[in-house]
């Protein structure tokens, strides 16, 4: 009888294992399904591209946005792009007046050349300071320097970031005692994005009728070991790649030498083909149009050795519309050059977008998902 | 009134009744209003001169038409009815013309005729002029209808966005294709440049499909067209006709097309990448072989701007259309070849012809095939390929058949350009062959006959 006992509960332990089992093959069978059906989007670009801002861009479109706490997050980063920033400009201006043949445009003011110093030495601690008034008026002073003013202009030379007119123009708010970062200041927050981030989100539509559901991914911008783990993102749906067309005059910041748009052309040809994405659709975002349309007009295509043989037609908005769709073609020609001929049918779309200006991306987002629906669609033989 | 209906073994035709064998009877007839004793809607005040019945009839151009009213001799509305003896009805100007030829019989029941007496059949004009009448008016008044339709639209048009402008769009479409007072009228409101407005780089394709719908059926003014060449609008137009159904790049391709017309036109506007891979791939895709003839027809008059040439060739083209060309339709063979052609002036063009192993063969096969034109060029081809490199070319085109060919071309009805070139063609094939085995490889096989 003992036997019959202990065998019995013998059974009884296996079929609750068992049970267990196929719950969890249920399970994971369901989240596999799910899983189809959520498109993936993937963002490349080299740094400074945009991509980070546009990733920030949906999680305000498309999700529920930042909460207080998640604003309230971004101030010390705001705070050390000011110090960042403010450090740049100042040791841009040292340098610029050393070589220089006019230097004196660049040196500091003497009532100012403490403040420069102290700044400067705040600027390249590993931890910075609370924004204080105090600071904030120093900050502001210095920057209204002429020689700084001047050094700032001459910003494609020195890695001047793309926010430093805008924090600098803010230094009020941004260092009030009960300050809470707006959507605005926390979409020029730059901070180098490492690793991978992702959300999830679908894009509502006027009958708040969803359907697609998107995956975005957003991977660190710098050239280190890129070939590891980009083959991590076969099957990926799209692969959106920024590029910052106001960049033709500016080098990297990891390498003084090497100019920004020649590495964008390059990193872009090495996209195109990689074997993962040899069914993959690719929606290029021109990027930083805003900056693009104010540059053209003053420095010329030609400083890129990409763009060398561009020739200006016009004035005004005419040429800014001649340029933009001359990086264009350019861009185009380099797809098709790079994309072997049993890859010509996957998609390829062209976008003009200014990352920071959120109803241009709600609507190129819009344009996006429009183009993946029909081309799902399509390769289900219904269109 | 009830009509005369005669039996049908007596085989008199034009006899049928009121186009569907029903006895016009006085109650239906009066109701609807045909005996002119009620006024129709809007007849007597909408009408007001009296309407020329030959008028009337042109701008209708109705392809059903009660057969009572069509004369027997030419199929058309009679206009002026005349009755022979014999009671048969006919257009006086044809039954006249009858009796001048000589007959003196009734050309339906061939019946000599014992009298030359015409009756004009006032009855019949009556009733022809009242219907005819009643059509009209309910044409004028659709027309008039789409007009102030059309009119509503546009006004729409400049305030609705997103769901509502695309339903806007595609009821202008339906309109604008079905009525000419709508396309007057969207003309007329400035509706052409309200719609090319809404071409530009954030165009959905749901909007810029119908807006391209609707664009290819008004007639363009020089300075609209100036207007849609600017490089945004030219770029989603590029970018439906990649993604668009075959309707919707065939309505494209028309477009380009009329664009390409304009005098100012900038080669540099086809002078891309994206329009030439989108009108390729429209080329050929064998699922919808409707856009084939549009897309060819497009592809030859980008070839007309020898600047774009080599571009053409660099996306691969060449191998493409010869993979096509066995699958074509003859308009469109003719157009492939001559794009081919075309494109063997240029030195990448030739290369390319000459590395693809398709296109000997396909070519020779062509030969004396299809029309005089396609052999022209398909000769104009092959001397430019074997010219480059003519010990290889040869030794395949003789293979392939070709020295039957030429001689077929040479002692047929060709012109004599062709002819000449075809024995210059000969004579360079001949070259690598002694004469013997020459003359072997131009007896027709079966394969050939």
């Amino acid at each position: 009888m003992g036997l019959l006992c202990s065998r019995q509960r013998h059974n009884q332990a296996d079929s609750e294992e068992n049970e267990q089992t196929a719950e969890i093959d249920r399970r994971i069978e369901q989240e596999t399904k799910a899983e189809k059906h959520i498109q993936k989007l993937l963002l490349l670009g080299a740094g400074d591209s945009g991509k980070s801002t546009i990733f920030k861009q949906i999680k305000l479109l498309f999700q529920s946005g930042f909460d207080e706490a998640e604003l309230k997050g971004y101030i010390p980063v705001i705070h050390a792009n000011v110090y960042q920033t403010i450090k740049i400009l100042h040791d841009g201006s040292k340098e610029l007046s050393q070589n220089l043949a006019d230097s004196s445009k660049f040196m500091v003011s003497d009532e100012n050349k403490q403040i420069g110093e102290k700044l400067s030495e705040i600027g390249g601690r590993l931890d910075y300071p609370r924004l204080t008034k105090e600071l904030a008026h120093e900050i502001e002073t210095l920057w209204r320097d002429n020689a700084i003013q001047e050094t700032y202009s001459r910003g494609n030379e020195l890695q001047v970031p793309d926010c430093a007119h805008y924090f600098m123009e803010n230094l009020q708010r941004l260092s009030d005692a009960d300050y809470v970062p707006t959507k605005e200041d926390v979409l020029y927050a730059r901070v180098r994005t490492t690793g991978v981030v992702e959300i999830q989100f679908s894009p509502v539509g006027e009958n708040k009728k969803s359907g697609e559901v998107y995956r975005l991914f957003d991977v660190g911008g710098q050239k280190n070991e890129r070939r590891k783990w980009i083959h991590l993102f076969e099957g990926v749906t799209a692969v959106i790649f920024c590029a910052a067309i106001s960049e033709y005059d500016q080098t990297l910041f990891e390498d003084d030498n090497k100019n920004r748009m020649m590495e964008t052309k390059e990193l872009f040809e090495w996209v195109l083909k990689q074997p993962c994405f040899e069914k993959t659709s690719f929606m290029l975002f021109l990027n930083k149009f805003d900056l693009f349309e104010k540059k053209v007009l003053k420095v010329p295509l030609n400083v890129c050795a990409w763009f060398k043989d561009y020739q200006p037609v016009s004035t005004g908005k005419q040429e800014i519309e001649h340029a933009y769709e001359f990086v264009k073609k350019k861009f185009e020609e380099l797809y098709f050059q790079s994309t072997a001929p049993d890859r010509v049918d996957r998609v390829f779309k062209i976008y003009r977008t200014s990352a920071l200006d959120q109803k241009l991306v709600k609507k190129t987002f819009k344009l996006v998902d429009e183009t993946l629906r029909r081309r799902n669609l399509f390769e289900a033989g219904l269109l | 009134m009830p009509m005369f209906q005669p039996s049908r073994k007596d085989g008199i035709v034009g006899f049928e009744g009121g186009g569907d064998g029903r006895i016009l009877d006085l109650d239906t007839a009066v109701k609807d209003g045909v005996l002119g004793g009620v006024p129709v809607g809007g007849y007597g005040g909408g009408v007001g001169e009296k309407l020329d019945l030959k008028k009337m009839i042109e701008e209708l151009n109705l392809g059903e038409v009660p057969s009572v009213f069509i004369c027997p001799i030419s199929l058309e509305p009679m206009q002026d009815p005349v009755t022979l003896c014999t009671g048969q009805t006919y257009e006086r100007s044809n039954i006249l013309k009858w009796f001048s030829l000589g007959h003196y019989t009734c050309p339906t029941t061939m019946q000599e005729l014992w009298d030359d007496t015409l009756t004009p059949n006032n009855t019949l004009y009556h009733l022809t002029y009242t219907w005819f009448s009643q059509k009209y008016v309910q044409m004028k008044k659709r027309s008039q209808d789409a007009e102030g339709r059309a009119s509503e639209l546009l006004t729409n048009l400049k305030k609705v966005k997103g769901q509502a402008r695309i339903q806007t769009l595609k009821e202008l479409h339906q309109l604008v294709v079905s009525h000419s007072t709508a396309r007057k009228t969207v003309v007329d409101e400035g509706g052409i440049s309200l719609l090319s407005s809404l071409l530009g780089p954030f165009t959905s394709y749901a909007v810029g499909s119908e807006v391209i719908a609707i664009l290819v059926n008004l007639a363009l003014s020089s300075e609209s067209k100036t207007n849609l060449m600017q490089p945004a609008k030219v770029s989603s137009i590029v970018d439906i006709l990649n993604e668009g159904s075959v309707e919707t790049k065939v309505n494209c391709v028309r477009l380009i097309e009329t664009l390409m017309e304009e005098k100012d036109f900038r080669t540099e506007i086809v002078s891309s990448h994206s329009l030439l891979v989108a009108l390729m791939r429209l080329v050929r895709d064998k699922r919808h072989p409707v856009g084939h003839l549009p897309g060819l027809g497009l592809l030859k008059l980008i070839c007309s701007h020898k600047q774009v040439r080599s571009l053409i060739v660099s996306i691969g083209a060449i191998p493409q259309l010869l993979e096509l060309i066995p699958i074509l339709g003859p308009d469109c063979v003719e157009l492939a070849l001559f794009i081919l052609d075309v494109l063997s002036s240029v030195p990448e063009g030739r290369q390319a012809l000459k590395d693809c192993s398709n296109t000997i063969p396909t070519l020779v096969k062509l030969l004396m095939r299809i029309s005089e034109s396609c052999t022209d060029y398909a000769l104009s081809i092959l001397c430019s390929v074997c010219k480059l490199s003519p010990e290889e070319c040869s030794l395949i085109a003789v293979d392939a058949g070709l020295a039957a060919k030429l001689l077929l071309v040479i002692q047929s009805g060709c012109s004599p350009v062709l002819k000449q070139r075809a024995a210059e063609l000969l004579k360079l094939c001949s070259l690598n062959y002694s004469d013997t085995i020459f003359i072997s490889k131009c007896k027709l096989t079966r394969t050939i006959q």
